[in-house]
């Protein structure tokens, strides 16, 4: 009998098999953008942490790192942080109901409403953020 | 009059020896067949060796899953002209997460035996269907079906839930959305000793909520519901331990 | 003490069945299949369990076995059925003329049906046509064809059968007299060629039996008539609806899970392995099919696939064991030993068709064990091992 030590024709690895939603339902695609965005928070805790770290360094290096932040490409990527923790939020809020068996025919419209939130959310912020 | 459309199909081709690649074969086609009476011609007229399974034809089966374009599908009853288009591509593969026999035959022997594990039923009362508030009968008949009567279960077995989820592509040993259902279907309080099974660490608690089986499954079974009615089941079944009403 | 050895070449309803029955007899069984199991015609069965009815006024011999089997399936195989009984329905003056004929008949095989007033017939089925003439009610019943063929191959297996699937046989090997001694296949799966022994083999391909005695210059006279079958996508009835007529086009709605099956339609071909369907057949089958059951026009369309019958040709040389089916003991025939052809029947007496089989194979072995397979509860389906190994 042919076993294939990958179950894939194309023998990727499967580690990365699950970012699979391309023309699938999206419950799929919520479950794909709540790892996404976890690995996302995930890296920004981290570069956080980091830059957290140059307050040690006493004031002129954090009078610096104030200035750098304050540029239009940090400002977006924080935007980007605020639209991952928002929805990663909202959508774990979902997957807690539903994981409890509350609204599992409604898990479809939940996962519209959180998109629509997060829309809405991030719209505000980015407003505020690029007008402050 | 039929259309007729000209398709290539990209079919997976392994065996023993040979590593997985795709071939590809075009055929002239009426899109409202289906993509399994397309591979059966590849077979028939273009290449003998293909490997593929099938039985039925008509949705009872379970035997003609396969990947469309990336998507688990039932080929007979799943039609050309809804995964493409004139010209247009499809591409075929077997299920995942189950070992490959070759080309688009995959062993489920695993599956079988995991669906026996949990003695999931295969035949139940007539009107019965997932939730209370589906019927199996979509004109409804003016009166419930006689006590007596009973129907195959929807779950053919097909595991299309099994490839669709992510869950085993890195967790073989997780028993599976059909498992699960089959473990809802047959039912805790019948059954005690399921309990270790779907509380385990191989059980209810390893999915992911993707609710994909739930998207592919061409027979009604509902598996990501069923596998959160478990859950609702077992946290309730621990309130009552810990609050010791019995359970 | 080593056990005979068969060969059983196709693993359809036939083939299992008879690999099941020599199997619990104590041969040595081997089944290749050059598909999966069932991929013939015996997958495609829309399931009918029959009650026999449909063939009580014109085919009697038919008509009881199938009503005998159908009893004995409904014991040893209950998770593979929907056993919720059927009716036969008349639309029209001459479906109600057929019904005297139809009740004599099924008397005369002692098949147990009940007239049903029109109202009886609508209580117990609303969605049949309001306007119908005659009704009776029957024990039909629906399965689940590769369940079926799964659960008689899972027993046979758990007695020592040997299953190889995607095995396809080349040629019947034959020694100086031209006697079969087995058969040299081709194995699918990794492209290699082997032979297998046995002291018997059994052509158990259904409508490919022809092409497999033509190996020895055999004669077969099996005549493939396909028939088209459409399923539709919602559950109308609780039971079978028949129609009351002689069997014709169209006249049989299977439910099953939550979809019906209309079939079918009788034509002859010449390629078996590819039988397309005719556009004009299918509109047939709604057309007859809603004039039982009208809401089946509202009903979406799920799939539509031909079924190849292996009828026996009339006028043929066999030893018929019964007229439903067909055995030809080569030997007799052709003066090829070592080779048996089974062929013809219907899905549901696949297991009288294995035992008729078996008791001619046993006793061209040497051996007189009785067969059991009506008693014998089929284990689960879901036992089946299908890569046992490769040959």
């Amino acid at each position: 009998m042919t076993t294939t030590a990958r179950t894939d024709p194309h023998a990727r690895s499967n580690f990365w098999k699950w970012f699979d939603a391309f023309r699938r339902a999206p419950g799929m695609w919520a479950y794909s953008l709540n790892r996404l965005s976890a690995i996302g928070l995930t890296v920004y805790l981290f570069l956080h942490l980091v830059v957290l770290r140059t307050l040690a360094d006493g004031p002129q290096a954090y009078d610096d790192f104030v200035a750098l932040v304050k540029s239009p490409v940090f400002v977006f990527g924080e935007l980007v942080v605020v639209i991952g923790g928002v929805y990663h939020g909202l959508n774990g809020l979902r997957v807690a109901l539903t994981a409890f068996g509350i609204g599992v025919p409604y898990q479809k419209h939940m996962f519209y409403a959180v998109l629509i939130i997060t829309a809405v959310v991030s719209l505000v912020f980015g407003i505020h953020m690029f007008t402050a | 009059m039929a259309e007729k459309w000209t398709v290539t199909f990209l079919i997976n081709r392994q065996k023993d020896g040979v590593e997985p690649h795709f071939e590809s074969f075009q055929l002239e086609v009426n899109p409202d067949e289906y993509v399994l009476d397309a591979i059966e011609r590849v077979w028939a007229f273009h290449d003998r060796s293909l490997l593929f399974r099938h039985a039925c034809h008509h949705s009872t089966c379970g035997a003609c899953g396969m990947r469309v374009n990336g998507v688990e599908k039932l080929t007979c009853i799943t039609t050309i002209r809804s995964v493409t288009s004139d010209g247009g591509t499809v591409k075929v593969e077997p299920l995942r997460n189950f070992p490959v026999v070759g080309d688009l035959v995959v062993d489920m022997t695993r599956l079988y035996a995991r669906m026996e594990m949990v003695k999931a039923p295969s035949v139940i009362p007539l009107d019965e269907a997932p939730k209370p508030d589906t019927s199996v009968f979509d004109i409804k008949p003016d009166h419930d079906a006689p006590d007596d009567m009973i129907r195959l279960v929807d779950c053919i077995e097909c595991g299309m839930c099994v490839s669709a989820c992510p869950v085993p592509l890195t967790t073989p040993e997780y028993l599976g959305p059909a498992v699960l259902a089959g473990a809802q279907h047959q039912g805790l309080e019948k059954n005690p000793s399921l309990l270790e099974l779907v509380d385990g660490p191989n059980g209810v608690w390893r999915c992911h909520s993707a609710f994909e089986c739930t998207a592919v499954c061409p027979s009604n079974v509902e598996p990501g519901w069923r596998i959160m009615d478990l859950r609702k089941q077992l946290v309730k079944k621990r309130f009552q331990r810990l609050f010791g009403r019995g359970g | 003490m080593t056990k005979p050895k068969a060969i059983v070449i196709g693993a359809g309803f036939t083939g299992v069945a008879t690999a099941h029955d020599l199997a619990l007899r104590g041969v040595d069984v081997t089944v290749v299949e050059r598909g999966p199991l069932a991929n013939g015609t015996s997958g495609r069965t829309h399931g009918l369990l029959h009650s026999g009815s449909r063939y009580a006024v014109n085919d009697k011999e038919s008509a009881e076995e199938c009503i005998q089997e159908n009893m004995i399936l409904r014991k040893i195989v209950p998770e593979a059925i929907e056993p919720n009984g059927g009716l036969f329905v008349g639309i029209n003056e001459s479906d109600l003329a057929y019904g005297e004929a139809f009740i004599e008949g099924n008397e005369a095989c002692n098949i147990p049906i009940r007239e049903l007033t029109k109202k009886e017939a609508l209580e117990l089925e609303p969605n049949l046509n309001p306007n119908l003439l005659a009704a009776f009610w029957v024990p039909d019943g629906t399965f689940d064809p590769l369940r079926l063929a799964m659960a008689f191959a899972a027993t046979a297996q758990s007695n020592g059968a040997k299953f190889y699937l995607y095995t396809e046989v080349l040629e019947l090997i034959q020694d100086g007299q031209g006697n079969v001694k087995g058969v040299r296949v081709l194995d699918r799966m990794t492209d290699k060629r082997t032979e297998l022994y046995a002291d018997v083999v059994v052509n158990a391909t259904g409508a490919w039996a022809g092409q497999i005695a033509e190996n020895v210059g055999a004669q077969v006279p099996v005549k493939p008539t396909p028939g088209v079958m459409v399923a539709y996508g919602k559950r109308l009835t609780h039971r079978v609806v028949n129609r009351l007529n002689k069997p014709g086009d169209g006249d049989i709605i299977l439910p099953q899970r939550r979809m019906m099956v209309v079939g079918t339609t009788s034509y002859e071909v010449e390629d078996l392995d590819y039988v397309p369907v005719i556009e004009e057949q299918v509109d047939l089958m709604l057309t007859r099919g809603s004039e039982l059951i009208p809401g089946l026009k509202e009903a979406p369309q799920r799939g539509a696939y031909t079924a190849t019958r292996p009828l026996i040709g009339a006028g043929s040389s066999g030893r018929s064991i019964a007229r439903t089916f067909k055995f030809f003991d080569h030997k007799e025939s052709d003066g090829v030993d070592g080779l048996v052809t089974i062929t013809g029947g219907k899905a549901t007496t696949l297991r009288l068709m294995g035992e008729k089989t078996a008791d001619v194979v046993v006793k061209k072995l040497g051996m007189d064990t009785p067969g059991r397979t009506a008693e014998v509860r089929l284990i689960s389906y879901r036992y089946f091992v299908e890569n046992q190994g490769r040959p």
